[in-house]
């Protein structure tokens, strides 16, 4: 190969990363550093102050109501993720274990194929299923079990079904992917040798899929903190998470206290992604 | 590939009836709202929920024929259409030197090409909000959208093209490069035939995110309306019979679209191969499900 022919290899082999990586600095991180300096500046007069300043963390901890809501939000995205994980196992056991082979991936697209349709919408048709007069409600009057209407909607376990309900494809696919690699011999050498099915199930598959798991309750969790729209459209603002607080707060243009918001869900996350991080990357990723 | 071909104990039946009536009861609870929304929408009663009175197409009619819809639905269309080639280009540009580039911290820039994904959608849309209000003061608008948008369709098409680099046979190129092609005709005529199922599952991915995305969208649209922030004005004075219909559509068209990303690709490889035995275990999920990929 000659000079030019190096360069041009050289420029295939690190130019491709150019306009992304310009495009994730402006628009990803630079963007967050704002957030980050902006939760230590001053909200005035509908202008931000660039004055460092305490004053927006300071606020949120000396308002009950945020606290509160904040801990609203961890509560509802671990009864979230783990109701989701707990529906989620068994079918990821059925579909690898007793579906036959060419039905498997056909039930498993069913399954995503919703994931990716509008979050909005399949949040919207809870509405029709959860509502006064919406099938839930019918069914019970038809079925002689109330007379009247029951107010579903608009709780804080109706936003928890219904966050269960838009990450379950998630989790679905995620501890299928990590079962399906399991040697099911091994199981059945346990219960040779005398374990029962459920102790077999959690000695030997459960920590061989460990990476899986984790990898689902993560992913699951850590949308959920920043979601607003479930706790608005199905909680009807009775039962806000920290998200909404963030919209409430750019709503009224603060968005110095908007910012310190995000920046706590941010290192939410961040503290995930670090603490888990070995079980997070390469083996799963593309799936080996 | 039935793992229990041999002979059950009662027991084993059992559990697998068991869980088998487990796993349609997950299609109901998965199904049953999208069915009953589209349901509604045929139906005669102007609240838009039970009981059925009759069946109506008149509820559509009135999606065809409202102008505010219309409008929607070419922003939503023009916004997904320059995000879709916008996280193409990125996404598959980035997509070589990620697998081939003998990069020094590989996993590392992995996982900061998939970070916007993995974050929640409001810290995209709020920091986005301050950098466009605040600090740049840039005007809100379709165009905002799109780059808020693209932040997180790109890394889709980035792991979907280096899923498929990765099982790439590089001697392919070498053996083009032993019959004369240079580095043009190499990736003309070898690497991007190879990769296309990849990009354009990227691609149906990418506009069906945008076609459908709200999170990010609602804090850096301004006064736009694209479909999911029309839909939710609407929605947040309750159901109407119209929102049930467009809500119909708009839910129809993305399974399509997304049913075509998981089924073009392979269909193609299918094809180039001339139909021969190639129905390995990974000829269909694997490129369509960018979500484990992290």
């Amino acid at each position: 190969m000659g000079g030019g022919s190096r360069a041009a290899a050289h420029l295939g082999r690190f130019g491709g990363l150019v306009p992304a990586a310009v495009y994730f600095v402006l628009f990803f991180f630079v963007p967050f550093g704002l957030i980050v300096c902006f939760s230590f500046w001053h909200d005035f007069d509908y202008r931000v102050v660039h004055h460092w300043t305490l004053e927006n963390y300071r606020y949120f901890i000396h308002q009950h109501v945020y606290l509160h809501t904040m801990w609203a939000t961890l509560w509802m995205g671990i009864a979230a993720t783990g109701i989701t994980l707990a529906l989620a196992f068994p079918f990821a056991y059925w579909l690898s274990r007793y579906v036959p082979g060419g039905l498997q991936k056909p039930l498993l697209v069913l399954v995503i194929v919703p994931f990716w349709t509008s979050y909005l919408l399949r949040m919207y048709s809870w509405l029709n299923t959860l509502g006064r007069k919406g099938l839930v409600n019918t069914a019970l009057e038809k079925a002689g079990i109330t007379d009247h209407p029951l107010t579903l909607l608009y709780s804080r376990w109706s936003v928890v079904v219904v966050l269960v309900y838009l990450y379950f494809p998630f989790a679905a696919l995620t501890l299928y992917s990590s079962i399906d690699r399991f040697d099911w011999d091994q199981l059945r050498a346990a219960m040779d040798l005398g374990a029962s099915p459920l102790r077999a199930i959690g000695r030997i598959l459960v920590p061989q899929i460990r990476p899986g798991i984790i990898t689902a309750v993560i992913f699951v969790f850590i949308p959920i903190l920043g979601e607003y729209l479930p706790p608005q459209i199905i909680g009807g603002t009775s039962v806000p998470m920290l998200g909404n607080v963030i919209d409430n707060f750019q709503r009224e243009a603060l968005y110095a206290r908007a910012s310190a918001i995000a920046l706590l869900i941010a290192a939410f996350v961040i503290v995930l992604l670090v603490l888990f991080r070995k079980s997070l990357s390469a083996k799963e990723a593309y799936g080996a | 590939m039935a793992r229990e071909a041999g002979v059950l104990s009662p027991r084993a039946r059992a559990a697998r009836g068991l869980l088998t009536g487990y796993g349609l009861f997950i299609y109901v609870f998965l199904f049953a709202p999208i069915v009953l929304l589209v349901l509604f929408s045929f139906n005669d009663n102007q609240y838009g929920s039970f009981p059925i009175t009759g069946w109506t197409t008149a509820w559509y009619r009135e999606v065809f024929g409202d102008y505010e819809i219309q409008d929607a639905l070419r922003v939503t269309l023009k916004v997904a259409a320059v995000v879709t080639v916008v996280s193409v280009v990125l996404g598959t540009a980035a997509a070589f030197p990620l697998v081939r580039g003998r990069l020094r911290f590989p996993a590392g820039f992995r996982v900061t090409m998939t970070l916007p994904i993995m974050i929640p959608g409001i810290l995209i849309g709020i920091s986005l909000l301050v950098l466009f209000t605040q600090t740049l003061h840039f005007g809100l608008s379709w165009k905002t959208a799109v780059i808020g948008q693209s932040l997180y369709t790109t890394p889709f098409v980035l792991l979907l093209v280096a899923a498929r680099l990765q099982g790439f046979d590089r001697n392919l190129e070498r053996a083009a490069s032993d019959l004369g092609a240079n580095t043009f005709n190499r990736l003309r005529l070898v690497v991007l035939p190879l990769i296309f199922p990849a990009i354009l599952a990227g691609a149906l991915f990418a506009f069906t995110l945008s076609f459908d995305e709200f999170v990010i969208t609602y804090f850096i649209v301004g006064s736009t309306n694209t479909l999911p922030i029309y839909i939710y004005t609407q929605i947040k004075y309750g159901i109407t019979p119209e929102v049930n219909a467009l809500a119909s559509l708009v839910l129809l068209t993305s399974i399509l679209l997304i049913s075509l990303a998981f089924v073009l690709p392979p269909l193609f490889r299918l094809a180039r191969r001339g139909f021969r035995s190639v129905r390995g275990r990974h000829e269909l999920v694997p490129e369509a499900v960018p979500a484990t990929e992290y």
